[in-house]
């Protein structure tokens, strides 16, 4: 007999968001890997009530990720779902790569390596709120990350929170062969960070991280272990699924069965 | 206080601002000295960010803190901002559309002994290309002053190209900055000049020798600062080259991208005939000398040049 696990309330809401997920990268293509592991990331930010984001800051560095925060942004109710349909099309606000011409989205990114600088400059100029940044495991290969890592314990920046979604691959195969980030989390520490390492997909461990980094006085960076492409067998740790331009009918209905 | 450069001018001006207007910040990397920011960090320190030799976090920390509602000069030499930030710059500022200021400080070959790798001639290239950016290159120590209030008081980004050397003063104090607009320094009749930066000292020099030549003595030229690159101050330019059919650019940067070819753009799309030279860096790097009149001899942008191109182009 299996254990009786209870079931985070936000996990009915990441279940349900999956399926929107898959079905508009269905319908239009776009990075459905890296989308299904962050999206519990985003989904604790976004539904845990620990952060006002009207206030609060949340800057995706990670732009590719756009498809994730879209359907959570229509979720909060920021715009309505019926845009997320024909996303990336030529007169849809929604573009490929998150855009700020959104309603919810406070930054536009895309190239990698940008976002957490301009989370620390939010975060400088804004420090009575949190800035919560959210950068891709890969995206560490960016010396500009480095340079934003050092800013941030310079200047004390503890209302800044990097949460890491290290699912372990980037679009040419995994991280650990493309260019390793070996102890990811030790390099922060000697960074002078506090750091925390969770499972990106346990609601209570995101929670209890994120709520523990709102008070501390250094930067934080939550490392959230994820798998890429969450939720669908087929897609889980294989980096062809990093970017889909079509999903055969078949593969859409038998991702659609496992969510 | 005797204000030398252009780059003085900068600093003592922002100092300046700052005491007025609480919302000014300078983010730097590590050249608060060259470009006369002591004044300014000592008095606000907690408005002066140092973000040390990392030109890029710079850049994207400057985007973030304008998202806060600050106005934000970000400071550094042209050959690293924005030569290695260019990306950052683009994304960050233009495209997310907000109010950072971006010094390029020692541009063009200006910085005499410094040698290829610090004279930056293809700021200007950089930056006209982004949508959203607007660019200024001022004539003098004057004009950069006028210049750093007009973006200060604009909510857009900028890009403001200052200079090393010690540079004469061409401005009449009279005449106001106004982003979009040129100023004829001195009308004329025969050949238009046009420049940015204080190399269009040398169309007076030129003006002087022709004066003195009995050949040449009744042409007379039109100098007109185009101190803003973008927005072009197409109205002036395009009367000015109906007036007098001819067009001399002048400018201490690549021919590549730089004011010239926005200036021809211009000009070739209004059907107006026009004669044309362009005098800037030819697809050169630039290298190390005592002085700039030296090397704007060297790349063949000096006075002498500047004068056999005006008699060039009344033969042509």
């Amino acid at each position: 007999m299996l254990p009786f696990i209870k079931t985070h309330p936000l996990q009915k809401i990441a279940q349900e968001l999956r399926g929107d997920l898959l079905d508009i990268i269905y319908k239009n293509g776009g990075h459905i890997g890296g989308s299904l592991s962050s999206i519990d990331s985003i989904i604790a930010v976004y539904f845990s009530s620990l952060f006002d984001l009207k206030k609060d800051h949340f800057i995706l560095s990670a732009g590719h990720l756009a498809p994730a925060l879209y359907i959570v942004l229509a979720k909060a109710k920021y715009f309505p779902k019926n845009l997320l349909e024909n996303y990336s099309s030529l007169d849809s606000l929604l573009q490929g790569h998150v855009s700020h011409n959104v309603p919810g989205v406070e930054y536009s990114s895309g190239s990698l390596g940008q976002g957490l600088s301009f989370a620390c400059g939010l975060a400088l100029g804004d420090r009575k709120h949190s800035t919560i940044c959210l950068t891709s495991d890969g995206e560490h290969q960016e010396g500009q990350i480095w340079e934003a890592i050092l800013f941030a314990k310079k200047y004390k920046l503890g209302n800044l929170i990097n949460i890491v979604d290290f699912n372990g691959f980037q679009i040419d195969g995994s991280v650990s062969e493309i260019m390793p980030l070996d102890n990811l989390a030790s390099k922060y520490i000697q960074f002078g960070w506090t750091v925390t390492t969770v499972d990106g997909h346990n609601f209570n461990q995101l929670i209890s991280a994120l709520k523990n980094a709102k008070k501390s006085d250094y930067p934080n960076c939550i490392i959230a272990k994820t798998v890429l492409g969450k939720g669908i067998s087929f897609m889980e740790n294989n980096f062809h699924y990093h970017d889909i331009k079509n999903l055969s009918e078949n593969l859409y209905q038998k991702a659609k069965s496992e969510l | 206080m005797i204000i030398n450069s252009i780059r003085q001018a900068f600093g003592e001006t922002l100092a300046k601002l700052g005491k007025t207007n609480k919302n000014i910040y300078v983010v730097n990397a590590d050249l608060k000295s060259p470009l006369f920011l002591n004044s300014f960090a000592k008095k606000f320190p907690h408005r002066f960010i140092e973000c040390g030799v990392a030109e890029t976090n710079a850049a994207g920390v400057a985007a973030g803190l304008a998202k806060t509602g600050k106005t934000v000069f970000l400071t550094s030499f042209a050959c690293f901002s924005p030569a290695i930030n260019w990306n950052t710059i683009k994304q960050s500022v233009c495209y997310n559309n907000v109010n950072v200021k971006i010094i390029g400080s020692h541009a063009g070959l200006l910085s005499t002994d410094l040698g290829a790798t610090h004279q930056m001639l293809e700021d200007i290239a950089l930056m006209r290309s982004l949508p959203n950016m607007e660019v200024f290159s001022p004539l003098d120590v004057l004009e950069t002053e006028k210049i750093v209030k007009a973006i200060t008081f604009s909510k857009k980004p900028a890009y403001l190209r200052l200079v090393r050397a010690t540079t004469p003063n061409l401005l009449n104090p009279k005449l106001n900055f106004t982003i979009g607009k040129s100023h004829i320094l001195k009308s004329g009749k025969n050949i238009t000049i046009i420049g940015h930066g204080p190399i269009l000292e040398e169309a007076f020099q030129v003006q002087a020798k022709l004066n003195l030549d009995d050949k040449y003595k009744k042409i007379s030229l039109e100098i007109i600062n185009c101190s803003s690159i973008k927005p072009l101050d197409n109205v002036t330019i395009l009367k000015s080259v109906k007036k007098t059919g001819h067009l001399i650019c002048l400018e201490d940067h690549q021919k590549n991208c730089g004011l010239g070819e926005a200036v021809a753009s211009l000009v070739l799309s209004s059907n107006f005939p026009c004669k044309f030279i362009h005098l800037a860096v030819d697809n050169s790097f630039g290298r190390s000398a005592k002085t700039y009149q030296e090397l704007y001899d060297y790349y063949g942008i000096g006075v002498n040049n500047l004068l056999t191109a005006v008699k060039k182009i009344l033969l042509k």
